[in-house]
């Protein structure tokens, strides 16, 4: 154990005191107000304006209001103009800035809101509308029609209101108080956060120790090192070393975004809380800005102390389990660190436990999500988003204690290779050939 | 009591055979050159002593123990293949690797001092690894083989790629160890180095030890009785007639003479014909012919 502390203590020191370590734990922050700032004012600015002009040649919808865009993106016009007269007035060049309208929307004189579809509403642009933006506009019109349905059937404004008014259930668990209403939201959302967390972490730190092995077998220390130390010795003080590496940035990380959050909240606060929808797809989920409240309410019921017990155990698990695969793949590959097929057989299992994940945010009892929460190589992604749907404790019992085992077997097979890898030079190192390490003696 | 003993070492990779039933001792304090040509099997041996590998078959002693992983804290080993971490400075690299020989970090630190001044360099300590040139480099990599002052001390090709002036003082280093008691295994093909340096050799091909002694006693007993006889004036009719001349050039003759008889006998029979000689040597072969004759033989 000596002498692998005093690995891990270099492996440690010398990246922490490295300018890119300073500078990539600085800016990931940075980026993330970046990206939370840029996301507000791109979907601010860069959507634009449309103006859409309605040419009704039916003279159904002369009554029935149409809706401008909360978001300030699409203006309707009725206009009393004919199409032809309207549309031999627009600008053909898209780029042309005078021009009153983008889109002409042509309600035929036959239009019947019986028959929707025959004839059919058109729509003709000068200026493509996107689709978040066609959808918008047909949704417009189909209420509009909805309207003018009711209003032949005689139903006035107030039974339309109440009519129009949904319910939301109140999904809560049996006691309705370790889960309220919006629970499964945060908890789904705690957990994307966490899969993704050890997902690009395993990622990040397991090239990092794949460098580092390779590092040291093109400048050809590792003979000097294995003559010292065991390669086993080596290969866990590397992995731990870049471990606390990465546990210390993930801190820093935390708490800088934690302050990034606040500074941005305060600066952007009001364009934030005006902009809800243009947070992704929240509004086609049916989320709104209440909602949104609800969930972040909910943060603070999640299993905290389950949370803070297991996260980093899985984080830690996962880590020694795919680093040690990483170091021995560093250990095969050529000189050159070309050969990046040999890591095929890592990347796989990682990118398809952040499929599985996403699917058990959707379906947390699902025996998907529980093979995947068990399955030593799949689960420290698919547990950590778990984690805020409480499983089971025999569950993380069963699954942490396979992660042990799964983390020790990985390391024995990454030793052999890694033994042997380190020292070979000029050889193409196929898959075949690292099976065939695995079972040689040493 | 011999410092190392191999007794039977077999190692296998596949079905090639890098060390075949390969038995040798290396007393203490002397320097042992371990010779042969490449892929004959050298680096194997070496990296077993050292444990990086283990012999498939046989035995290793070390000082009369099983060697063991707490032998490596007594071999310094420098490899032909050498290299340093780039992003480290020299000082705290030298003490990085000494620990790992089981130096405290204080013990090491005095080494490294100690080691930086006797090479007046002194000034390095916090220079960056990547800004040495490869001769500067070859310098920390010799302190980092010392540092921990072992017992056996493995230099394979410790010259190569060296400058005159570093390789005379690596040379001078490892004489100055030798006299300290320290065992040297010293791997090269420059054989003018072994003949220079080393007081015993092994030699190895295909995985085979195929010759081993003092390098005194390996040229005697591969000499080939020639001698060599120069001379001022004429040689006297008749006297070369019932000898086997090698080579003849004016003044010089070199003679290869019947293995019963001394060197006496020709010196006499050259004073008899009444020749004025003014040297009078026995050629030995260089361990290089010795080496080449062997491998070519094996």
């Amino acid at each position: 154990m000596g002498k692998i502390w005093i690995i891990i203590q270099r492996e440690y020191i010398t990246r922490v005191k490295r300018k890119s370590f300073i500078i990539t734990t600085l800016l990931a922050p940075l980026g993330f107000f970046a990206l939370i700032t840029g996301s507000v004012l791109i979907s601010t600015y860069s959507q634009g304006r449309t103006d859409v002009a309605i040419v009704d040649e039916s003279g159904l919808f002369k009554d029935v209001p149409i809706a401008d865009a909360d978001d300030q993106t699409v203006y309707f016009h009725k206009v009393e103009n004919k199409y032809e007269q309207l549309a031999a007035e627009l600008p053909k060049e898209k780029n042309e800035k005078e021009k009153k309208y983008s889109a002409i929307i042509f309600i035929p004189a036959n239009f019947n809101i019986n028959t929707p579809n025959n004839p059919v509403i058109a729509c003709r642009y000068v200026e493509r509308p996107g689709m978040i933006k066609k959808q918008f506009i047909n949704q417009r019109m189909n209420e509009a029609i909805d309207k003018l349905r009711m209003k032949t059937l005689n139903i006035n404004d107030e039974v339309q209101e109440q009519m129009q008014k949904k319910t939301q259930i109140d999904f809560s668990s049996l006691d309705n108080q370790s889960e309220k209403k919006g629970y499964t939201e945060a908890a789904g959302i705690a957990g994307m956060v966490m899969g993704f967390a050890i997902y690009i972490s395993l990622f990040f730190y397991g090239t990092m120790i794949m460098k580092g092995v390779q590092e040291e077998k093109t400048s050809r220390i590792v003979e000097v090192l294995t003559s010292s130390v065991k390669p086993f010795q080596l290969l866990m003080g590397k992995i731990m070393g870049v471990g606390a590496v990465g546990l210390t940035q993930f801190i820093l990380w935390i708490v800088l975004m934690f302050g990034v959050n606040i500074v941005a909240g305060i600066i952007f606060g009001v364009a934030l809380n005006s902009h809800q929808p243009a947070m992704g797809n929240m509004q086609s989920t049916g989320m709104d800005a209440e909602d949104m409240q609800l969930v972040m309410k909910n943060l603070s019921s999640l299993p905290f102390t389950q949370i803070i017990i297991f996260f980093p155990l899985y984080f830690i698990g996962g880590f020694l389990l795919y680093g040690s695969l990483f170091a021995a793949v560093g250990a095969a590959m050529g000189e050159d660190g070309d050969q990046q097929s040999l890591m095929v057989p890592i990347t796989v299992p990682i990118i398809i436990s952040i499929f599985i994940a996403i699917n058990v945010i959707n379906n947390p009892d699902s025996a998907l999500g529980f093979w995947g929460s068990i399955i030593p190589l799949t689960s420290p992604v698919v547990m950590s988003a778990l984690l805020p749907f409480r499983p089971e404790w025999w569950q993380i019992a069963l699954s942490l204690f396979l992660l042990m085992g799964g983390f020790i077997f990985t390391t024995y097979i990454a030793a052999k290779i890694y033994r042997m890898g380190i020292l070979m030079y000029g050889k193409k190192i196929t898959l075949k050939e690292m099976a065939r390490w695995i079972f040689a003696r040493n | 009591m011999p410092l190392l003993s191999l007794q039977h070492i077999i190692k296998q990779y596949g079905t090639y055979r890098a060390s075949d039933d390969v038995s040798f001792e290396i007393p203490k304090g002397k320097i042992f050159g371990l010779l042969g040509p490449n892929g004959a099997g050298k680096t194997t041996l070496i990296r077993m002593i050292t444990r990086i590998l283990y012999p498939d078959a046989g035995n290793i002693l070390f000082n009369g123990e099983q060697l063991t992983d707490k032998h490596t804290e007594n071999i310094g080993y420098m490899p032909e293949e050498r290299g340093l971490y780039k992003k480290m400075k020299v000082g705290e690299h030298l003490i990085y690797l000494g620990r790992l020989k089981g130096l405290s970090q204080t013990q090491a630190k005095e080494n490294v001092n100690y080691w930086l001044k006797r090479f007046e360099i002194e000034n390095w300590l916090n220079k960056n690894i990547e800004e040495l040139s490869k001769g500067m480099s070859q310098k920390v990599q010799f302190i980092a083989t010392v540092l921990h002052n072992p017992e056996l001390l493995i230099l394979d090709e410790p010259f190569s790629g060296l400058d005159p002036i570093n390789s005379k003082l690596i040379e001078e280093e490892i004489r100055a160890m030798s006299k300290q008691g320290k065992t040297i295994i010293f791997s090269t093909h420059r054989m003018e180095q072994v003949e220079e340096i080393c007081d015993e050799i092994v030699l190895v091909n295909k995985g085979k030890k195929i010759l081993e002694g003092g390098v005194k006693e390996l040229k005697q007993r591969f000499k080939e009785n020639k001698f060599r006889i120069s001379f001022t004036g004429e040689i006297s009719n008749g006297l070369l007639n019932n000898l086997n001349v090698v080579e003849q050039t004016s003044g010089e003759v070199t003679v290869k003479f019947d293995e019963e008889h001394k060197g006496n006998s020709l010196l006499k029979l050259f004073v008899e014909h009444g020749m004025e000689v003014s040297s009078f040597n026995e050629l030995l072969p260089s361990i290089n012919e010795i080496f080449i004759r062997q491998v070519q033989s094996n």
